[in-house]
């Protein structure tokens, strides 16, 4: 997303969404398609709530002891003559790509999906030092055709029709295109298996590494992870630290829940493992193999509040069961990963303040948390994050001070049924269609991006009441 | 630049600073993983029949096509059909040494042009070049198969010397050769082969990489519709061969 677009406040973003018709649609079979497939896979595999708990468990031993982890780790890809890097931040992850790409003489990157290089801003970067990026999963390939962004973690251009993939086809690759899923498919194989034939570098990013063997694991369903990592001479796997797993033992069970999870497949249709450079006697494989390991916020999160996120796979189940991310969809949400535990990661990387309108892009309804395979507990962080963006005065004041008068009425019932009341004869001016949309004053900062509900014509409390009154 | 002392230091503080959030272990690894893996084929050489049926089940779940023959000679007729039904005549295959069996002569009888890669390393960028755009024009690529996993219906192929990664990613149409010694169950059992492979047993090939693939290639990123062969083959057959291949 462009400057510009962020600078547009996220109610707008999201309101725009709204609007779409097509987006809509598209948002609500998707999303439907996935939890159904989702639902199917796990209806039919009774070990599965099982090895969700373990993957879990996996998850939180290994951050328990993740300086180890990454030390067996780094041992481990160098041994088998790999190179390991370390990048702080974004900036230093660009560099240390650009520089491997300038040294073996590189002009085409061909890319593999990877939500950590979109988090880097890689593309720009590799743009500027004049290397070509090309992205080959087919979504990604198709929005960087359109210079867009992804809008779901593992279906990016689920947003475009076929006819807007074939009008654009047609105008960027300069032949005619029929607006037909299967041809247009053909279509980019064409484009694309020229290119991997040609490309001195692939960029990929890592669902796994395992520790103990130093692999890297890859999962993908079109082909794209295993072209990148046999074709070019030179393979760059770009990695965010919290991705080790100890051990293969430990990989099988995430392998058995991602898939199913993410699109209701048994496995996805390739994992590729590779171990380090090409070895004696192979035909293919990359001369050199470079692991770049990956902070970008997410080391002072293992003892921070988000820690719990750093366990997240990626597999965009708890965007599909989110009732806001299937109303605005990914783009709405304005940075790299959308949806419920978007807002969350985005907070780890960018800093609280980026999510303060989007911490509350939420109805922390719980939906995410059952449908993770790692029962990752999204609405609890946001809760945290609200209070977080509130005590840092991130928060207007006034809303601060609206705060803390609500506390104040909420433990004093008298004070809150007197409250209640005011505040039903003085809320008639702006109330409107059962909401409140606009208030006057410093208070319009709050209704700026949200409506605020009225209070009720007649109050819960005195509901029950007379109800009591009724039945005695 | 961040160094690796820095880097790791950055995340042994907060390890250190930070009690868990509960007591969690890792999965339990094998003890001995050699050993391990021995007690599961044997075991699963004893019901074979059940674990091939249940992995024809699955592969065909996810559009695989499934063969079956009787002995490795019989696997030439099988190939020359699926290529004459696709008008295909270019096959490449992996080395006899890693199929366990050499079908090039059979193949070239019947018509196909078959080019069978080098036992061992290439010598050159050049020769290499050469090979892999043989495989990138090639029709249908044979290989054989190190496991194949019922649960999932999932090849696993590990590369080497003789066994390219190309050969079953390449070409459109990917056929792989198969016998029971390769069936496994489950993923977990997988996983403890993979440790064994790692650790004190031996591996099938000594290259870097191990593809699990299940099924033909595919995406669903227009219009969620399923379409087969985006980037790696479109069909994939596996043909079962019932008396074992190396005898
Ligand atoms: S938070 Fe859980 S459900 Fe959401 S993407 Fe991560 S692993 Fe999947």
């Amino acid at each position: 997303m462009s400057d510009a677009e962020l600078a547009t406040p996220f109610r707008q973003r999201a309101d725009g969404a709204m609007k779409d018709a097509f987006l809509q649609e598209a948002l609500t079979i998707a999303t439907t398609k996935f939890i159904g497939l989702r639902r199917d896979a796990f209806a039919g595999f009774p070990e599965g709530e099982a090895l969700r708990d373990q993957a879990r468990a996996i998850k939180e031993a290994t951050l328990q002891h993740l300086d180890h982890h990454l030390e067996t780790l780094i041992g481990n890809v160098e041994r088998l003559g790999g190179h390991v890097h370390y990048a702080a931040t974004p900036a230093e992850a660009r560099s240390i790509i650009v520089d491997i790409a300038r040294r073996t003489g590189a002009r085409m990157a061909v890319k593999s999906k990877s939500m950590a290089t979109e988090e880097i801003h890689l593309n720009e970067a590799l743009e500027a030092a004049g290397i070509t990026p090309v992205e080959t999963d087919l979504g990604e390939y198709i929005i960087q055709l359109a210079h867009e962004r992804p809008s779901h973690i593992i279906a990016p251009a689920i947003h475009k029709t076929k006819g807007q993939v074939a009008e654009l086809f047609s105008r960027e690759l300069k032949r005619p295109a029929e607006p037909d899923p299967e041809a247009l498919t053909r279509i980019a194989r064409g484009e694309l298996r020229e290119k991997f034939l040609q490309a001195d570098l692939g960029i990929t990013g890592a669902n796994f590494a395992v520790a103990d063997t130093g692999t890297v694991v890859l999962v993908t369903n079109e082909g794209n992870g295993r072209m990148v990592t046999s074709l070019p001479r030179v393979h760059v796997a770009v990695m965010g630290v919290e991705k080790v797993v100890p051990s293969f033992t430990d990989l099988m069970v995430f392998l058995a829940i991602l898939a199913k999870s993410a699109t209701g497949q048994k496995l996805s249709v390739y994992t590729s493992m590779v171990q380090g450079p090409r070895r004696a006697g192979e035909l293919e494989g990359p001369d050199e193999f470079h692991l770049v390991l990956l902070d970008g916020g997410r080391i002072a999160q293992i003892g921070g509040p988000l820690r719990e996120a750093l366990s997240c796979l990626r597999c965009g189940a708890c965007l599909n069961v989110c009732p806001v991310y299937r109303q605005i969809g990914g783009h709405a949400y304005g940075y790299t990963y959308p949806g419920p535990i978007g807002i969350l990661l985005t907070a780890m990387l960018e800093g609280a303040p980026a999510v303060k309108d989007l911490a509350h892009a939420s109805s922390l309804c719980g939906a995410c948390v059952e449908a993770c395979p790692v029962r990752i507990d999204i609405p609890r962080m946001l809760i945290d994050l609200r209070r977080e963006v509130d005590d840092k005065k991130i928060a207007p004041w006034t809303e601060r001070v609206a705060f803390k008068l609500l506390a104040r009425l909420l433990q004093h019932p008298r004070l809150y049924r007197f409250a209640a009341k005011a505040g039903r004869i003085m809320q008639k001016p702006f109330a409107s269609d059962g909401r409140i949309g606009r208030l006057p004053l410093f208070f319009g900062e709050w209704t700026r991006t949200r409506d605020l509900p009225p209070v009720a014509s007649r109050t819960f409390q005195e509901r029950w009441a007379s109800e009591k009154d009724l039945q005695a | 630049m961040t160094t690796r002392a820095e880097f790791i230091s950055r995340i042994r503080e907060q390890v250190q600073k930070t009690p868990g959030r509960f007591s969690a272990a890792s999965a339990r690894r094998p003890q001995h993983p050699a050993a391990e893996a021995d007690t599961i084929r044997r075991e699963l050489a004893e019901r074979w029949p059940e674990t091939l049926e249940a992995f024809r089940r699955e592969f065909e779940g996810v559009a695989g096509v499934f063969h079956r023959v009787a002995t490795i000679d019989m696997v030439p007729a099988v190939v020359s059909r699926i290529a004459h039904e696709r008008e295909a005549r270019e096959l490449v295959t992996w080395h006899s040494a890693a199929l366990g069996a050499d079908l090039a002569p059979a193949l070239g009888a019947r018509g196909l042009d078959v080019h069978p890669m080098p036992e061992s390393e290439p010598g050159g960028v050049a020769e290499r070049e050469r090979l892999r755009a043989i495989a990138a024009r090639a029709d249908l690529g044979l290989t054989g198969v190190d496991l194949a996993i019922a649960e999932t219906g999932t090849l696993v192929l590990v590369s080497g010397a003789g066994r390219p990664r190309s050969t079953s990613l390449l070409p459109p149409c990917h056929i792989a050769v198969f016998d029971r010694t390769v069936l496994v169950e489950s993923l977990r059992q997988v996983g403890v082969l993979l440790e064994a492979w790692h650790g004190d047993g031996r591996p099938p090939a000594a290259g870097a990489a191990i593809n699990f693939i299940t099924g033909p290639s595919r995406t669903a990123d227009i219009e969620l519709t399923l379409t087969r062969g985006v980037h790696g083959p479109k069909e994939v057959h596996a043909i079962f061969v019932e008396q074992p291949i190396r005898g």
